[in-house]
């Protein structure tokens, strides 16, 4: 489990990351959200020990990541999937990170298979793509068999398949019982990945929830309408009181009633509904909400 | 998940020796260069010797000289092989991965250190026997005297205090470039052309080469104001420091 406490880091008196607290827990998928330059990453930086903290702590299992003996048997992190030396093999990068921890080399090849590289471990870096970087990058973040899985925007650069593999992967983890933590920029995917949410903005925490609450909480959920007969229902829309929207095709939405009530109005009004829909905000459009919302927010994004 | 198996500090500090030694054989430019220091030191040195070996008048008076020439230039692969061993880390930010398995700064860069010197002690070993031997075939009995212990001992520790001399150098500076574009000419041109020019020769002599090299050779030169062996402890000296400096530099900043 990773616990990040009253975390601030400075640089030249810019807070990038300011007074952030949150848990990552084990069994679920937590989504790390944020946009471009939110500070996620220096997040992630903080909790290996790569960059000092300003005030404030992050721990792993209790302790400080630099205190770990065997951290790759702790944590397994994928932060930068550049930071390989082109002259070495798979094989060859795979195999120190095995020994720096004392595991045993058989990993190296079990890794490999696990991340589908097995065909080119013998190929030196220099030569892949930068999805092939990042499937040895989860190589590399899984070769301690980790309770804790922290990864830097895994998707980056990956194909179709490779992102439905990311995906599968992340949660067959969490399913094992691990606590995985997967930053992104993309909403859509992660609200496909993730169970749980942190979301941050200029380096503060916006929401901590469970992705179906924070969806609830900052999208809306819609009614949409139609009738066989577009003016009545236009007409009873506009006599209904109700807070109304007209949509394309001589559709309307609904917002801040049930869907029961619309059906008996429309009925007792006798408009012929042939669609009656829930629509749910997508996380994506939740999150523009609520970053709208947020004042402090707003100034940074300007 | 594997259960963690008890880590001691011992198997800790084995297992950051054992990862160090398998990025060095899994790198062919860093195993390539000490091969080539050796070679350059022995295979110049014998031709040299083979040349003008028993004509020249300073070899004549300093066989110390005549014996390690091909150190001149195999010094330089030696630190080229220094740098690169770490400055590579800093270039691709490996660091940072490296810093994630090993995150206890002293356990990577002790481990760091100890791999560049044994590697080099082997060169210095290679290099020296190969050095006497090719003098001693095309000079015969040049080594004699009572310098001889003292020069081969200078002969295997002169690259390791190299190389460690670079390796903390570049943990100070952080950079591959910085690095080579300092202790290339550095080493190279800059300290022996300072050797020659009158003014600053007295300081000259306390550069880490200068004092190291003295202590290979044979004859006293009047001009130096320590002994042989304090030469070689003056150079121990500066990597000492810079090898401390470079700790200092890893633990106060991330990657």
């Amino acid at each position: 489990m990773i616990t990040v406490e009253g975390l601030t880091k400075e640089y030249g008196g810019t807070r990038v990351v300011d007074g952030l607290g949150f848990e990552v827990r084990p069994g679920v998928v937590t989504g790390f959200l944020g946009p471009n330059g939110a500070g996620k990453s220096t997040t992630m930086r903080l909790i290996l020990g790569l960059e000092r903290p300003s005030a404030g702590r992050a721990l792993v299992d209790g302790r400080p990541y630099a205190e770990l003996d065997t951290p790759l048997r702790r944590v397994g992190a994928l932060l930068d999937p550049h930071a390989l030396h082109g002259g070495r093999t798979a094989r060859g990068h795979l195999r120190w990170l095995a020994a720096s921890n004392g595991l045993p080399q058989r990993r190296v090849e079990e890794v490999l298979d696990q991340v589908g590289l097995s065909d080119a471990a013998g190929r030196r870096i220099r030569g892949f793509s930068l999805g092939m970087r990042q499937r040895l990058g989860v190589a590399a973040a899984l070769i301690g068999d980790p309770p804790v899985l922290m990864l830097d925007e895994p998707v980056n650069g990956l194909d179709p398949e490779g992102i439905r593999w990311i995906r599968a992967l992340l949660r067959g983890l969490a399913a094992e019982g691990r606590a995985v933590l997967a930053s992104s920029h993309l909403m859509s995917e992660m609200a496909l990945t993730a169970d749980h949410l942190v979301v941050i903005g200029r380096g503060r925490l916006l929401a901590d929830a469970t992705t179906p609450d924070f969806i609830d909480r900052h999208g809306r959920t819609r009614i949409r309408v139609r009738a066989v007969d577009p003016d009545a229902l236009a007409s009873l829309m506009g006599r209904s009181g109700l807070d109304a929207q007209r949509v394309d095709g001589g559709a309307w939405e609904v917002t801040g009633a049930a869907p029961e009530e619309v059906a008996a109005l429309a009925a007792a009004e006798r408009v012929v509904l042939y669609e009656i829909a829930v629509q749910q905000d997508s996380l994506e459009e939740a999150f523009l909400r609520m970053t709208a919302d947020s004042v402090e927010y707003r100034a940074v994004a300007a | 998940m594997s259960t963690a198996t008890p880590f001691t500090a011992g198997t800790a500090v084995r297992a950051a020796l054992r990862a160090e030694r398998i990025k060095f054989t899994t790198l062919r430019s860093l195993w390539i260069t000490p091969l080539v220091a050796v070679l350059l030191t022995v295979g110049l040195g014998a031709a040299v010797a083979a040349v003008v070996g028993g004509e020249d008048d300073s070899f004549a008076e300093d066989p110390g000289l005549g014996i390690h020439y091909g150190l001149n230039f195999g010094q330089a692969a030696l630190v080229c092989f220094a740098v690169l061993l770490f400055g590579q880390e800093f270039s691709t930010r490996v660091i940072g991965v490296s810093l994630t398995a090993v995150p206890h700064r002293g356990r990577l860069y002790g481990a760091k250190l100890a791999l560049g010197a044994a590697v080099a002690l082997g060169a210095g070993v290679l290099g020296t026997a190969g050095s006497f031997l090719g003098y001693g075939a095309f000079v015969p009995d040049s080594w004699d005297g009572p310098a001889l212990v003292r020069s081969a001992t200078a002969g295997v520790l002169y690259p390791a205090l190299l190389v460690v001399f670079c390796l903390g150098l570049t943990a100070v500076l952080r950079s591959l470039t910085a690095a080579m574009g300092l202790l290339l000419p550095g080493v190279f041109l800059l300290s022996p052309l300072l050797s020659g020019v009158p003014g600053v020769r007295g300081a000259a002599q306390f550069l880490p080469d200068r004092a190291g090299q003295y202590a290979l050779r044979y004859a006293d030169d009047p001009q130096v104001v320590y002994g042989h062996w304090t030469g070689l402890l003056i150079m121990a000296l500066w990597a000492g420091a810079a090898a401390y400096g470079g700790l200092c530099g890893l633990r106060r900043h991330g990657t």
